[in-house]
């Protein structure tokens, strides 16, 4: 077990993709001292988190703040900007540092101390590099049709909606 | 293309209810999601206004199980049907694997009927999203109206030869099941991965 899980964290030949996502954002989570990190896609949808996320509906997280971003950005067409690349709010005592990493992803930021902000927006302007460039690689699918048939898949998931969506 | 994470284990289907100003977009959602069965679903959000016209979309992921260890889901969405909202309906449509077009069956709703889905065609044109083979549903909904229109009316108008098509009283959840298991069906047969 310890073997396996050392072997994925070294970096063979400069090989970004040695290291996950989520093992990235992990990073980010310590070396910023934040409560969550996600990152999600421009159309809502989660591709890796890390961090506490108990208390967070992630899902949900993830689609609204993908609304958020992208009325944001048609807004900041209308002052002539390609878009915001950072959105910050601040609350009484939680805050979202959100940036984007690549043109079709955000990374979230989820931290209590406002005091780090500076810590945050750096580690997270590092770390979304890092991030952007395992994106650009686009390996996700390839790994995932390792272990996943599509005609079986189809098969499976056909079987769940007839039951799911039955008529009552 | 559905979204699928490596990382997250999971595949996830984008379903997008269209249709002009009060067709019963969020009735149908609303009325599917208290159909549905405790563990596949979660918290409905909505972002609407103070008169419950949705302002920016109603959200509500519905996960139907674990294929293979990824966990599937279907996270659908409804649009704002007033006409002022465009800006916001091309948000939205953006990355959608699936449509359900909810019509106004009520006769005086023809015009808003097809305003709507010739923007929404538009829409979907500028993702590049080919519709003739993409999983798009009609439902003509408010059967339950006086004089409703004749089913066939809008796909004569809008030239639409094979599309599938349901009957529905959205406040009674009449339909509502038949039409998302038709269009989650043709969202997964169109899977593949890359
Ligand atoms: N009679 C009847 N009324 C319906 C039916 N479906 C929805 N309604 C009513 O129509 C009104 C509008 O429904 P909504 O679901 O909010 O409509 P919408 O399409 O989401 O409207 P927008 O958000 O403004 O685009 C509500 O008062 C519903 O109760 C139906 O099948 N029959
Ligand atoms: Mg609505």
């Amino acid at each position: 077990m310890m073997v396996a899980t050392r072997r994925r964290n070294i970096v063979v030949n400069g090989d970004l993709n040695a290291v996950s996502l989520k093992e990235h954002l992990g990073a980010l989570v310590k070396t910023s001292g934040a409560l969550t990190a996600l990152l999600i896609t421009k159309e809502g949808h989660g591709i890796a988190e890390a961090g506490d996320t108990s208390y967070l509906n992630t899902t949900a997280m993830a689609a609204l703040v993908a609304g958020m971003f992208s009325a944001t950005r048609e807004v900041a067409r209308m002052v002539g900007e390609q878009q915001f690349s950072i959105l910050l709010q601040q609350g009484e005592t939680r805050h979202i540092h959100i940036s984007l990493v690549t043109n079709s992803a955000m990374m979230i930021v989820i931290f209590e101390d406002y005091q780090r902000i500076g810590r945050v927006r750096h580690e997270a302007k590092k770390m979304g590099e890092l991030v952007g460039q395992v994106l650009a690689k686009g390996t996700d699918k390839a790994k995932v049709s390792e272990e996943l048939s599509v005609p079986e898949f189809k098969e499976y998931a056909l079987n769940l909606i007839d039951r799911i969506f039955a008529m009552k | 293309m559905p979204h699928i994470s490596y990382d997250n284990k999971e595949i996830a289907f984008k379903l997008v209810y269209c249709g002009p100003g009060l067709s019963g977009k969020t009735t149908n959602l609303a009325r599917l999601h208290t159909m549905l069965a405790e563990h596949v679903r979660s918290k409905m959000i909505s972002l609407d206004t103070a008169e419950e016209r949705t302002l920016f979309f109603d959200f509500c992921p519905i996960e139907i199980g674990t294929i293979e260890g990824y966990r599937v889901r279907f996270n659908m969405y409804t649009v704002p049907g007033q006409i002022y909202y465009e800006a916001s309906r091309r948000l939205i449509l953006d990355g959608a694997d699936g449509v359900v077009f909810v019509a106004d069956s009520q006769r005086d709703r023809i015009d808003d009927n097809i305003i709507s889905f010739e923007l929404m065609q538009e829409n979907l044109r500028s993702y590049h999203i080919d519709v003739p083979d993409f999983p798009l549903v009609l439902q003509y909904n408010k059967r339950d109206c006086a004089e409703a229109l004749p089913i066939g009316t809008l796909e004569a108008h809008l030239h639409l030869a094979n599309i599938d098509v349901f009957e529905a009283v959205a406040t009674e959840g009449v339909g509502v099941m038949e039409t998302v298991r038709c269009v989650c069906r043709r969202m997964v047969n169109r899977f593949q991965i890359d």
